[in-house]
């Protein structure tokens, strides 16, 4: 009977402690609040997670060196880009209650995977960087990311004939072939290319073929290359495997024009596939490069991380800033910086003001670029 | 379904399979052996693959210094640099492979432990080495430079000719030097560990423990010494392997072993597992059937056409395709 008591008491004392351990961090919550980044920052797509991450990073710390009433801190969430991670790791996400809004996803699929978890109450307003698949702000699609999903860039509605014009442009008889690689972002974008192609009113398109992510030999598509003697391929993919594939097309005699969407445009991409094979490869995505953006940001992010910046952290940094302005309104709750940032109007790095309709994408026209390898590096080649 | 890029470009494809099949049958001689003698599919050989092929990168890389974008290398400086990466490869993996069945499998088959334990250790084994190359990389794919330059050696683009109204296609016919030094090492290679467990006295060793454990024993064969051995040379060929993927496709992964060992566990299956032979023609005859497969399906369906295949032939033939017939040349 004692020890029963005994036990009684411990575990009411442990109960109370464990009560005043969550009450705590909810006290502290008005002075420290803090903003995920969630993307890929493992794995072989973590440069695009990495690039982004430290937009993030370089944007929180500008804010924190000004002295604000509520600092903020970073959480950095790895899906590796892929949605089976991202399925695992969102439901965590979203119950830290700490976490007032998210920069990203950074992937498509890894997006859509993760949407139940942060559109459950208490909703978590998410700011895309880099997520292009339209479906994703299509009310008529399951993939639809609202009441939560917004993006900073275009989507892949504008980017697919974008991507045709740039990967045609200056090719006198266009034969072009369309390969995807089966994830979500790769097989919208293709869904978009495909028919742009095909309104060209002459018959461009000469075939399409589906690979499976992380394939290591492309003989048999680019057997279906060859042979259809297509001088243009667009591949819609990531630019791990992307590298990959120039590396062998090129390896196998192809002469013609490769071009592929913003998820191969990569710093690493050159790395991956050699100089040699990637010289010439074109590129369009829907990024300003911060050193065109804001040369002084620029200085800054290679004085922070002795590095270059990459594809999308500019983007990063913007989104970044528009929750770091709800903040500043003293919206520190999940439900109050949602609330704000769907009627904001943010003026971005370049100078431009954004805000988003009701779908979750900008107003506006909305802006692609177009790059391409020259000398070993990649170069804005201009508007797409 | 498209059967003309096939037809025009069949001895290309052909020959693409045949290169790729041969480092399955590389592989599944691993685990081929291996089973002969222990009856333990030991999954850790796709790892100590991995493994392989990191070690022929870090070869190149780290020891001889070449960048990412090194010219490809000429005469005698590239037979000893390949021949180099390809034997550090093989000793890694032959290296690996001895340690992992004295860490992970000797103890339990002294003590008698039944073969569960054994594949669960095995299983264990693999993900261990995977997860801890993963850590060590972040996941990230490793390069290696080019060494050996791609080139042609014969390049045929292939025509047709009509005859009256009947048009006759003549297929393309490529032969690149990578995938030519892969099927010629590779041919030597196997048929060397054929003659050798066939005529030394170590490979006689083998075959008396793959009969039966016990009577090879009572006839004074050391089972330790003929085991460790058994993993050693099946860890050379897998090695072997390894330098030869990263010659023709020069880069990795930490979880490259998946689906190439997955690859290569069908082709000794379908070939009948524990005969050597069966895995040299497993091997060739599951990566052409990959290249065929990906051309007249897509690419997307060639893993679903091999596995359909593999049970169709398991169906017919569950002992795989050479499973009774060479039954004396089985390790």
């Amino acid at each position: 009977m004692k020890k029963n008591k005994v036990l009684a008491l411990a575990i009411a004392g442990a109960l109370a402690a464990a009560s005043a351990a969550t009450i705590a961090p909810a006290a502290q919550a008005a002075d420290t609040v803090k903003i995920a980044f969630q993307g890929p920052l493992t794995g072989p797509e973590a440069q695009t997670g990495t690039d982004e991450v430290r937009g993030v990073k370089l944007a929180l710390k500008l804010y924190n060196a000004t002295n604000p009433a509520v600092k903020v801190e970073l959480v950095e969430v790895d899906d590796q880009g892929d949605p089976a991670i991202a399925g695992t790791v969102a439901p965590g996400v979203a119950k830290d209650t700490s976490i007032i809004g998210m920069v990203g996803a950074a992937y498509s699929g890894a997006t859509i995977a993760s949407l139940p978890s942060y559109k459950a109450a208490p909703a978590l307003a998410m700011i895309s960087p880099s997520a292009t698949r339209p479906s994703l702000t299509d009310p008529t699609s399951p993939d639809y990311g609202q009441p939560v999903f917004h993006r900073i860039v275009s989507n892949d509605a504008l980017q697919g004939p974008a991507l045709v014009r740039v990967a045609t442009k200056g090719v006198s008889k266009p034969a072009v072939y369309v390969v995807d690689d089966q994830s979500s972002y790769a097989t919208g974008l293709r869904d978009v290319v495909v028919p742009t192609i095909g309104d060209q009113g002459i018959k461009w398109l000469v075939g399409t073929d589906s690979v499976v992510k992380g394939t290591t030999d492309f003989s048999a598509v680019i057997a279906k290359i060859k042979k259809v003697k297509a001088n243009v391929v667009i591949y819609t993919g990531y630019y791990a495997d992307g590298a990959k594939f120039a590396k062998q097309l090129r390896d196998k005699g192809y002469k013609g024009v490769l071009a592929g969407g913003d998820g191969v445009l990569n710093s690493a991409f050159i790395k991956l596939a050699g100089t040699k094979a990637a010289t010439g490869y074109r590129f369009t995505a829907p990024t300003t490069p911060l050193d065109i953006a804001s040369p002084k940001l620029t200085a800054e992010f290679k004085k922070e991380f002795k590095a270059d910046p990459g594809v999308y952290t500019t983007e990063a940094f913007d989104a970044t800033n528009m929750f770091l302005a709800a903040i500043k309104a003293g919206k520190t709750t999940r439900a109050d910086v949602l609330a704000y940032i769907k009627t904001m109007k943010h003026k971005n790095t370049a100078g431009v003001t954004i805000s988003f309709n009701k779908n979750g994408d900008l107003n506006g026209a909305g802006l692609i670029n177009a790059f391409v390898v020259k000398g070993g590096k990649i170069v804005l080649s201009g508007l797409a | 379904m498209d059967f003309s890029v096939l037809v025009d470009q069949f001895f290309a494809l052909t020959i693409d399979g045949i290169a790729l099949g041969f480092i399955y049958s590389l592989i599944a001689l691993g685990y081929t052996m291996v089973y002969g003698v222990l009856r333990l599919i030991n999954f850790a050989n796709s790892e100590v693959f991995m493994l392989g092929t990191f070690a022929t990168i870090l070869t190149s890389k780290n020891i001889f210094g070449y960048a990412d974008d090194t010219e490809p290398l000429t005469g005698m400086k590239l037979a000893y640099t390949l021949l180099a990466c390809m034997l550090v490869s093989m000793l890694v993996c032959a290296i690996t492979g001895v340690l992992v069945e004295i860490i992970a499998y000797r103890r339990l088959r002294k003590m008698g432990s039944n073969r569960l334990t054994t594949l669960i250790s095995a299983i264990g084994v693999s993900i261990v080495i995977s997860e801890t190359v993963r850590i060590f990389t972040s996941s990230a794919p490793a390069n290696n430079p080019r060494l050996l330059d791609k080139i042609y050696l014969i390049s045929y683009m292939g025509t047709e000719v009509n005859i009256g109204s009947v048009r006759i296609p003549i297929s393309a016919f490529e032969v690149r030097l990578d995938t030519l030094l892969v099927i010629v090492f590779a041919v030597l290679l196997l048929i060397g560990v054929d003659r050798f467990v066939k005529h030394s006295r170590l490979g006689k060793g083998i075959r008396a423990v793959s009969m039966s454990e016990q009577n090879s024993q009572l006839m004074g064969v050391n089972l330790n010494k003929v085991v460790s051995s058994t993993f050693f040379i099946a860890g050379l060929m897998t090695g072997a392997a390894s330098f030869f993927y990263i010659t023709v496709y020069e880069s990795t992964k930490f979880n490259v072993g998946f689906e190439l060992g997955l690859a290569a566990f069908t082709a000794a299956v379908l070939g009948g597992i524990g005969n050597i032979r069966g895995a040299f023609f497993g091997g060739i005859a599951l990566g052409i059937l990959e290249i065929y497969a990906a051309t007249v399906f897509g690419t997307q369906w060639k893993a679903v056409t091999a596995f359909v295949v593999l049970v169709l032939v398991l169906l017919f033939k569950p002992n795989g395709l050479f499973g009774e017939s060479l039954q004396q040349a089985r390790v």
